[in-house]
């Protein structure tokens, strides 16, 4: 047991009081970001408490809050069950085998997640609805009908195609940290290779790939856009239309309801976790030998050619339609794309990585090195506010910094502190699956030879987490750029981004005047994730 | 009340008693073309140059611009400079287009100018609500293009009241009664339809009439969670009661209604033929038009019900503003005769003002017959998301 190797550690080291000042600082620090990054829920009490008693508890039980509870849960498990089906292969096959072009596979598997939902979910839309693109061409073979896309099979695939790189992405990172030796050594007791992968590999990518599937629940019960595009209820469009409506204090009965489902799958989560038996054999002295793909290799990149088609190919595409078919010239908005609004999203979104991994490395320390629930509660809690829906976030800040700090309010600070909110987990989920990963005799040799705790971790631990603390900046990185309701909300006057000019062509109904921006978006955060994804590879050595 | 316009069999009363209505939005395709192009080239030219602008540029260029007669209504001219700096909320889609006003206006006045943030028009009601509670908002002004935010704001006690002069200008229905915000752009409550699909007298001149028009089964289209649409069921609910509105909600669904997210898509898929017809603000179909001239879409009105319901985009002065003064000459310009005749004709709004006309082929407010409602009324939209929840549709 994990506890077990580290308490030994400890006994056997002189300096067990400096252990212990040194994890109860570590607890204390967690417990106040905890509390930090939950602050906003305080204005969803607020105003919770607003509304009658009888009338929240109609509310509450309404047949339409238990349709759309059975909705959004459905939605929740197909999308997450598909994401891991669709991302753990992608990383095995980018990471682990001798499928060609790998770099470039790499690349087209992590960028569907810099698309906005509400790009892609209209670009599908324009692609295969009723009266799409994929109808026009079937027309003249006298296909008049095509199998309708909404509801919940078209929700279903727009999210998994946008969501299922954050399981790209952490099982990655897993697979990365992961000592390949283990494998070879089972291959050499005459472990089939399926066996090998059951029995050795899954057992330690699972809880990158846990990771993953948690942020993609969280980021598909938090998401607003693509449900309403593909005209599938669910409890965020629930809490829009009380916005909608003005009625604040419903809205926030509903996100406490929504609050409740994220810590349901928490749960759920955790319970995938507590199974991670054997998490801490890696030695990770080598990563493992290619797995030949031989005649898998077609099908494999075939795959890999479909993935990249639908998430990236298709909504490039249609962008650029719009942006041929758009003829007018986008100076009718009143307001022209600027430079300037690039390298505001650039600076705000690079602000909120690199907060966000310092503030997720003392939770994801702390809930990986020790069993005890205690301890991982500030990890697990700092996810909620990943499943606050923004517009929500966004309020509540405004309240509360008017309130109690005015001097921030419309401040780039408070936008940064609201992204690190809504996104920090995302870090945490990864930088803590690549802690997991760290042999506690590490940090036993490190401490015998006179490092103080301190100077252990950053010497040991440190350089072989990084590739989970990179693939956890780009996580935040590229949300943050799509990011849009609080952006709208909490930006300095006069401070507009890629999204919020997008957003305001948009909404007024310029599709063509969005493209531009959109494929910049597109673009700009396509390099960002080069260079990270570049980064971490030096990083794993 | 007014159920005795239930059933009203009336010849449709809409655009082709005047002109064809295909011809009217093949013209006013042309005219957005037109219009935006002319805005582009007034923006480029009048760089580095002193700026004495006239009607024209407010105007835009188009053959159906070029017949419209000189604005009436007060000049800018003969108001008084606007001089130092606003913070404005801009809430709504179509509020871009007003940046384009206040881009004209910065022009004539060198010591004028605004620093504005856009979005929708709830979610900054809201979000003046929240500062309101925690002190006072930043803001001087709000400009939206829905009357129901600003009602909800006015109700929040988070506006102050504007000057009776500037009141004046405009009818009382399209102004708070305590005189906290005023309309400055009428937007009316239209049906988009096919007309490959339709002819024109398939749509009826009620509302209520609907669930009725075999035409539509199958095939309409709506957006209820768009406020616009949200006002218009409140309206009903106001004029004919409650159970009318939900009968009719209950009705429209058995006839099979698509739902979309908002109405521009509602007026997309009317021209693409995926719905034959569908609820949407009287501009949309218009902006269809203007992106796609072949697009064969075009608009009804029913008349006297709430269907027929014209809501305002509106301004107000926000309370704690320390631009006062400032906050009330700007309103003023934007109910200008230049100011009045940019809404009409880059936006296709109704004008507020008396002698500023709507662009041709579009019918007058008057002729709209719309319902006798105070708009302030349409602000508190909870019964309605509550009905239509109920219903099912939320």
């Amino acid at each position: 047991m994990a506890t077990g190797d580290y308490d030994r550690v400890a006994e056997q080291t002189e300096g067990a009081t400096t252990e212990q000042t040194a994890s109860g600082l570590l607890s204390v620090v967690a417990v106040g970001i905890t509390f930090l990054v939950l602050s906003p829920l305080l204005w969803l009490f607020l105003r919770a408490v607003e509304i009658e008693p009888a009338r929240a508890v109609e509310l509450v039980t309404s047949s339409t809050t238990v349709t759309v509870t059975a909705n959004t849960v459905v939605l929740v498990a197909t999308v997450t069950a598909l994401s891991v089906v669709v991302g753990v292969p992608l990383a095995i096959l980018t990471v682990q085998t001798d499928l060609p072009f790998r770099r470039f596979w790499t690349v087209t598997s992590a960028l569907p997640l810099v698309v906005p939902s509400y790009i892609g979910a209209f670009a599908f839309v324009s692609a295969f609805g009723p009266r799409g693109h994929l109808a026009d061409l079937l027309a003249p073979l006298g296909i008049k009908q095509i199998p309708a896309m909404y509801g919940l099979p078209g929700a279903t695939l727009v999210l998994t195609l946008f969501t299922y790189p954050y399981v790209f992405l952490t099982t990655r990172a897993a697979l990365l940290s992961f000592d390949g030796t283990t494998v070879e050594a089972a291959r050499s007791l005459n472990q089939t290779r399926w066996q090998a992968f059951r029995r050795v590999t899954l057992p330690q990518i699972a809880p990158g790939i846990a990771a993953g599937a948690l942020l993609v629940a969280l980021y598909t019960l938090s998401d607003f856009g693509t449900p309403a595009i593909m005209q599938y209820d669910v409890f965020t469009r629930m809490i829009y239309n009380e916005f909608g409506a003005r009625r604040i204090d419903y809205a926030a009965v509903l996100s406490w309801l929504l609050l409740v489902m994220a810590v349901g799958i928490l749960a759920v989560e955790s319970r995938i976790e507590a199974g991670r038996d054997g998490a801490y054999i890696s030695r990770r002295s080598r990563r493992p030998g290619e797995i030949r793909l031989g005649r898998l290799k077609t099908p494999a990149l075939l795959f890999c050619a479909l993935v990249a088609t639908l998430g990236l190919a298709l909504p490039v595409g249609i962008l650029l339609h719009w942006l041929i078919r758009g003829g007018i010239g986008y100076s009718a908005t009143g307001q022209s794309f600027e430079l300037a609004f690039a390298w505001n999203s650039l600076s705000v979104a690079a602000g909120a990585a690199a907060v966000s991994v310092i503030v997720a490395l003392p939770l994801a320390y702390l809930a990986a090195r020790s069993d005890s629930r205690l301890s991982s509660l500030p990890d697990r809690l700092s996810y909620v506010g990943y499943a606050v829906p923004g517009v929500v976030l966004g309020l509540a800040l405004v309240y509360l910094s008017l309130r109690y700090l005015p001097f921030v309010y419309q401040s780039v600070l408070l936008l940064v502190f609201a992204y690190v909110v809504r996104f920090m987990p995302q870090a945490v989920g990864t930088t803590k699956s690549s802690l997991l990963q760290i042999d506690p005799g590490y940090i036993e040799a490190a401490r015998s030879l006179g490092y103080s705790p301190l100077a252990a971790f950053r010497k040991v631990v440190l350089p072989l987490v990084a590739p989970g603390i990179a693939a956890g900046a780009a996580l935040v990185f590229l949300t943050t750029m799509k990011e849009l309701p609080a952006t709208l909300m909490l930006r300095p006057p006069g401070f507009e981004t890629f999204v919020t000019y997008i957003w305001q062509v948009q909404d007024a109904g310029y599709y063509g005047r969005a493209a531009i921006p959109a494929l910049v978006l597109v673009v700009v955060s396509g390099l960002s994730m080069v260079v990270i994804l570049r980064r971490e590879r030096y990083n794993a050595g | 009340m007014r159920t005795d316009r239930d059933g009203d069999d009336e010849p449709s009363r809409n655009l082709s008693s005047q002109r064809s209505r295909r011809s009217f939005l093949a013209t006013s395709g042309l005219l957005a073309t037109g219009a935006l192009a002319g805005c582009t080239s007034i923006l480029g030219s009048n760089e580095g140059e002193s700026s004495e602008l006239t009607v024209e540029d407010f105007r835009g260029s188009s053959p159906l611009v070029e017949q419209r007669g000189a604005p009436g209504g007060t000049s800018i001219e003969d108001l008084p400079d606007l001089s130092g700096e606003l913070t404005m909320y801009l809430g709504g889609g179509e509020s871009g287009l007003y940046l384009e006003l206040i881009d004209l206006l910065e022009q004539i006045y060198p010591d004028f100018s605004v620093e504005h943030q856009r979005e929708s028009a709830s979610n900054l009601a809201n979000r003046i609500a929240e500062e309101n509670r925690a002190g006072s908002t930043p803001a001087d002004v709000f400009m939206a293009v829905d009357a129901g935010a600003l009602g909800a704001v006015a109700n929040e006690g988070a506006a102050v009241s504007l000057p009776a002069e500037t009141l004046d200008l405009v009818g009382g229905n399209f102004q708070d009664s305590e005189g906290r915000w005023i309309g400055f752009a009428g937007r009316a409550r239209a049906v988009s339809y096919n007309t490959n699909e339709l002819s024109e007298g398939d749509v009826p001149t009620s509302v209520q009439a609907f669930p009725g028009t075999e035409a539509f089964r199958d095939s309409f289209g709506w957006a209820p969670s768009y406020s616009a649409f949200q006002s218009f069921v409140t309206a009903m609910r106001v004029i004919q009661g409650d159970d009318t509105a939900r009968e009719w909600l209950n009705s429209m669904q058995d006839l099979g209604v698509t739902t979309y997210n908002n109405e521009f898509v509602v007026s997309n898929s009317a021209a693409d033929g995926e719905v034959a017809a569908g609820f949407a603000n009287h501009y949309y179909a218009i902006r269809v038009q203007s992106d796609r001239s072949d697009a064969p879409v075009d608009l009804a009105f029913t008349e006297g019900d709430a269907g027929a319901l014209v809501n305002a985009s509106g301004a107000q002065i926000l309370d704690g503003t320390e631009n006062q003064d400032l906050a009330e000459t700007f309103i003023r310009h934007v109910l200008s005769a230049e100011a009045q005749e940019f809404f009409a004709t880059q936006t296709f709004a109704y004008p507020m003002i008396d002698d500023v006309e709507p662009v041709g082929g579009l019918p007058s407010i008057n002729e709209l017959n719309p319902p006798d409602i105070d708009l302030t009324e349409l602000s508190d939209l909870g019964g309605t998301v509550d009905m239509l929840r109920d219903v099912g549709i939320l």
